[in-house]
């Protein structure tokens, strides 16, 4: 059959085009970053030193580590109320108002986020008012406002994989009379563990990134990385920004080829246990 | 009782969250002023003097600075407003009145510039100036003046406000500062009606003239234009003074090869001016005067003018400023320039969102 | 069964499970919300906030005031009209754009052999994972007049002056295209690299052409993952700040843009709040899908 195989050249061509665009621009951006010229666009010979200008940088440095702390904390928050509120929606989803929660951990997914920025805001101001709580907008706010746009993530990435566990481990360890709360925590976490760590990096890189909820909710001081990079961006091209996003790349390629070897080898080796258990069953 | 115990129950929830609180401490400053603004020495400067450390955040337009200080408790010690806005916002209460037993430097102000903005804060009760300028027309003279031709005068309006001229210029780039305020001051003026008017009718006359010469402005922008001047990527700006000659600067240093210049119209321009004031409900009010009186530190000042172009209203600090900045008329205007000029005011508040809503209409091209 | 089992695991605390993500989202969601109705009520007013109370309580009398002029003005004024029109658009073609280049990207990735398919798909994903703001930055110096593409493009002689795409709705769809092509890619490899290849094998022997071949089933089989990826670049880019603010004009109209300048820039808090609750009735019905779909696109992306 040879006429199934996609015909070669055809695939190359659309591959070729499709991975073009997708790398073209970050090609460029890395190869601009040695640029000596301050202007992005004419090279004028290589140079580092713009990385070195990026070292000397104190608001970058300073934002990028605040941003790294929220993203941080947003994450762990993200995972332990994602990972609650999922497991309610898989395992405890016959209450009266379910609906509305089942629309609570959805509509986030669907609402713009300079809607949830503008009602966040509204509703921290408001509180300040009512009973002069949280004061003022900063790292807090951020904070809340960051695990609000993760948690839809986690929670629905986690009901998925709570629901195609095979619950026969879990009834085994009841009838051996194990509390449930040890149970969930026992058994059940370790079975979803995978779903938490790409729930928690996924809330990481969105809380990284988010630029949109942080300039409604941040405060003096809380400026972080995407702030800063927005506001030099609006000012125009600049060559630092392209050392910044080459590192930003390195370190992000490395992280994924990373993950993405491990997980394989757990996902293998995964497999391999649990055939062995069932074999064994 | 019921509130009191939530608040503690909060209280002590916040009190769990590492570094959450944004905790007051003694030794900290939080300025809030506009992009571009300010010298490179002069945050370090102040520190190593008092000790204190400064934050330091910036905006690049006054609704912004509004919008944030309207929200209540935006932590900031020290913001910038122009003076119109200023007005307004000292009616509305949110800022205080200073202690001017604690700013000695302000002996240095010029007298007749300080009573320019009584109107707006009466008795300088509240601001300090920061800097001061004027509304102008940037330009990219080698490439205006090949589009042109080399006897069209440049210092006038009707480059922006005459299709003729501006038509032309958009293949080139024609910027447009991104301020409502400004522009239908202008325009009203350009008009020759009151530029301060609150006629609505005058506003929408305006509207119109802006219409006609809407599809040759490239880009609305109070911030970004800088550079763009610098880059060659416009050759027009409807701008500030102190951006166009900083633009001037960047692209010497670049070597560009095209002149770039600034200019203020024969008929008169706004001028403004942007006041340091300290909101209510700053939590370090003493640093705050700190900073002010360090700023109205004659060479400190005249720093600052070096490197952004815009004169202070600090008389003392002028014989500092480079003799190249401070006999520069686009930057220091003549007294006969001065007279031209037109003190922007503040507007009722129906006139103001009639303002903002032509200006939305303008900008979207509708 | 299942009720029976779970009044087991959680005895007395099932309340409690259940009650603490649900206050967790209902305070931080849906209360926000509820605000934004009522400010969308109130009037605006120079002073903190900016915006007058619903109620008040004078001499033991108790007066709520309800202002809805914002509601009247708003469907006066068709520039919020334009802008969810204008943002619906934007996005419709964005997803076609991304469903035109992406769908044979993910049908030959799903075709390759197997050892390369995961690399592939890394690397269709490794993009997503870095920073979205430096992805539109990078656009930027691609898209300016005297960008790389004008440069080359004038250098190759196909035009000779530059292309006017930066700041235009053009740049737009190019950086949504690239943000959100991942999006689209996702869904589509998983549905097509699952399908049975014994159906298309008979298609074949049937003497189908390969067009054909593709057109009646194996678009047909992938439906599901059409309609999934379409929803997850339609969604955001309806809503999406940055990519216009940074490479449309000013006279690119959107949602998430308007709004934005509603608030920080005209400072009218009870106008955007009523835009707010507009738009958030407006998306109700691409959200009501999105429920109906989202179980299924999130098992199968996994």
């Amino acid at each position: 059959m040879s006429t199934m195989k996609p015909s070669k050249p055809l695939s190359f061509a659309v591959l070729g085009f499709g991975y073009a665009f997708l790398y073209l621009p970050i090609v460029l951006l890395v190869i601009y970053s040695f640029n000596e010229s301050k202007l992005v666009t004419v090279w004028s010979g290589f140079s580092t030193k713009w990385y070195w200008a990026l070292l000397e940088d104190d608001e970058l440095i300073n934002a990028a580590l605040l941003s790294i702390k929220i993203a941080l904390m947003t994450a762990t928050a993200a995972v332990v109320i994602g990972t609650w509120a999922g497991f309610v929606m898989a395992r405890l989803n016959r209450f009266r108002l379910f609906p509305l929660f089942a629309g609570m951990i959805n509509a986030p997914l669907v609402i713009p986020e300079v809607i949830q920025g503008i009602s966040l805001l509204l509703l921290f101001v408001a509180m300040e008012q009512a009973f002069g709580w949280p004061e003022g907008r900063g790292v807090f706010t951020i904070w809340i406002g960051h695990v609000m746009l993760c948690v839809s993530y986690v929670a629905i990435v986690v009901q998925s994989r709570v629901r195609e566990l095979n619950r026969s481990l879990e009834e085994a360890a009841m009838d051996l009379g194990a509390r449930p709360l040890k149970v969930f925590f026992v058994i059940t976490l370790p079975l979803i563990s995978q779903a938490l760590v790409s729930g928690w990096l996924l809330s990481f890189t969105l809380s990284l990134d988010d630029l949109v909820l942080t300039a409604f909710l941040s405060g003096p001081g809380s400026t972080t990385l995407p702030m800063v990079i927005f506001s030099r961006v609006r000012l125009g091209l600049n060559p630092e920004m392209n050392a910044l996003a080459t590192l930003f790349i390195i370190v992000v390629s490395v992280g994924v080829v990373a993950g993405n070897l491990y997980m394989r080898s757990v996902q293998r080796k995964r497999d391999r246990e649990m055939q062995l258990a069932f074999n064994q069953a | 009782m019921k509130k009191k115990l939530v608040k503690k129950v909060l209280c002590s929830l916040l009190l769990l969250l590492p570094s959450a609180g944004v905790l007051a401490e003694d030794k900290a400053l939080n300025v809030y002023n506009w992009s571009d603004y300010i010298a490179k020495g002069t945050i370090p400067g102040f520190e190593k003097q008092t000790g204190v450390k400064v934050k330091y955040d910036v905006y690049d337009s006054d609704d912004t600075l509004q919008a944030k200080m309207m929200t209540g408790r935006a932590g900031y010690d020290i913001v910038v407003p122009t003076s119109n806005f200023m007005a307004k916002q000292i009616e509305a209460g949110i800022y205080q009145k200073l202690d001017k037993s604690k700013i000695p430097n302000l002996a240095n102000l010029d007298k007749g510039l300080m009573a320019k903005i009584q109107d707006a804060d009466p008795g300088n009760a509240h601001g300090v100036p920061w800097a001061y300028g004027t509304d102008g027309l940037g330009y990219n003279f080698t490439k205006v003046k090949a589009i042109l031709g080399k006897d069209t005068p440049l210092d006038t309006w009707d480059i922006l406000f005459d299709p003729k001229y501006v038509s032309k210029l958009k293949g080139c780039g024609v910027s447009v500062l991104d301020q409502a305020n400004d522009v239908f001051a202008v325009a009203l003026h350009h008009l020759g009606k009151d530029p301060n008017s609150k006629n609505p009718a005058d506003y929408q006359a305006a509207f119109e003239l802006l219409k006609k010469i809407r599809p040759y402005i490239t880009q609305f922008n109070s911030s970004g234009y800088i550079n763009d001047l610098a880059n060659g990527d416009i050759c027009l700006a409807l701008g500030w003074s102190g951006d166009v000659n900083i633009a001037k600067h960047r692209a010497a240093e670049a070597k560009r090869t095209y002149q770039l210049g600034y200019v203020i119209p024969k008929s008169g321009a706004p001028i403004w001016f942007d006041v340091m004031v300290i909101p209510k409900d700053a939590p370090h009010v003493d640093a705050a005067l700190k900073w002010i009186n360090y700023i109205e530190n004659p060479e400190v000042n005249a720093a600052i003018t070096d490197e952004v172009f815009y004169p202070t209203a600090n008389a003392a600090a002028r014989k500092f400023v480079k003799p190249e900045i401070a006999n520069d008329p686009s930057i220091y205007p003549p007294e006969s320039v001065m007279k031209t000029l037109f003190l922007l005011k503040p507007l009722p508040s129906d006139i103001m969102r009639l303002q903002n809503r032509l200006w939305t209409q303008l900008k979207t091209g509708r | 069964m299942k009720s029976l089992n779970f009044s087991r695991w959680f005895p007395s605390g099932r309340t409690t499970v259940i009650g603490v993500p649900f206050l967790f989202l209902f305070v931080f969601f849906l209360l926000p919300f509820l605000l934004v109705v009522g400010i969308s009520f109130s009037q605006q007013q120079l002073g903190i906030p900016p915006y007058t109370p619903l109620t008040k309580i004078e001499d033991d009398v108790f007066t709520l005031v309800l202002n809805v002029g914002h509601y009247k003005f708003m469907l006066g004024d068709d520039l919020y009209f334009a802008t969810y029109i204008s943002s619906v658009q934007m996005a419709f073609v964005s997803t076609v754009l991304c469903l035109l280049i992406g769908y044979p990207m993910a049908y030959y990735i799903a075709r390759a052999s197997e050892s390369a398919r995961d690399t592939l798909m890394m690397m269709v994903m490794l993009p997503f994972w870095t920073s979205y703001l430096i992805r539109v930055y990078a656009w930027i110096g691609i898209l300016k007049n005297d960008g790389f593409l004008n440069q080359f493009l004038m250098w190759l002689g196909v035009i000779d002056t530059p292309l006017r795409l930066y700041h235009t709705n053009w740049g737009v769809y190019i950086g949504m295209v690239f943000s959100y092509l991942p999006f689209m890619i996702m869904p589509l490899y998983a549905h097509l690299v699952k399908m049975d290849l014994r159906l298309l094998e008979a298609a074949y022997d049937l003497g189908a052409r390969p067009w054909k071949a593709f057109v009646q089933v194996t678009l047909p089989l992938s439906k599901n993952g059409i309609i999934a990826g379409s929803l997850l670049v339609f969604i955001p880019a309806v809503g999406e700040y940055v990519i216009p603010e940074l490479l449309g004009g000013s006279d690119t109209l959107m949602i998430g843009r308007v709004m934005w300048d509603e608030f920080f820039n005209n400072m009218d808090w009870p106008m955007a709040a009523t835009v707010t609750c507009a738009m958030v009735l407006l998306l109700l019905v691409p959200m009501a899908l999105f429920q109906h779909y989202q179980a299924k696109v999130m098992e199968e992306v996994k």
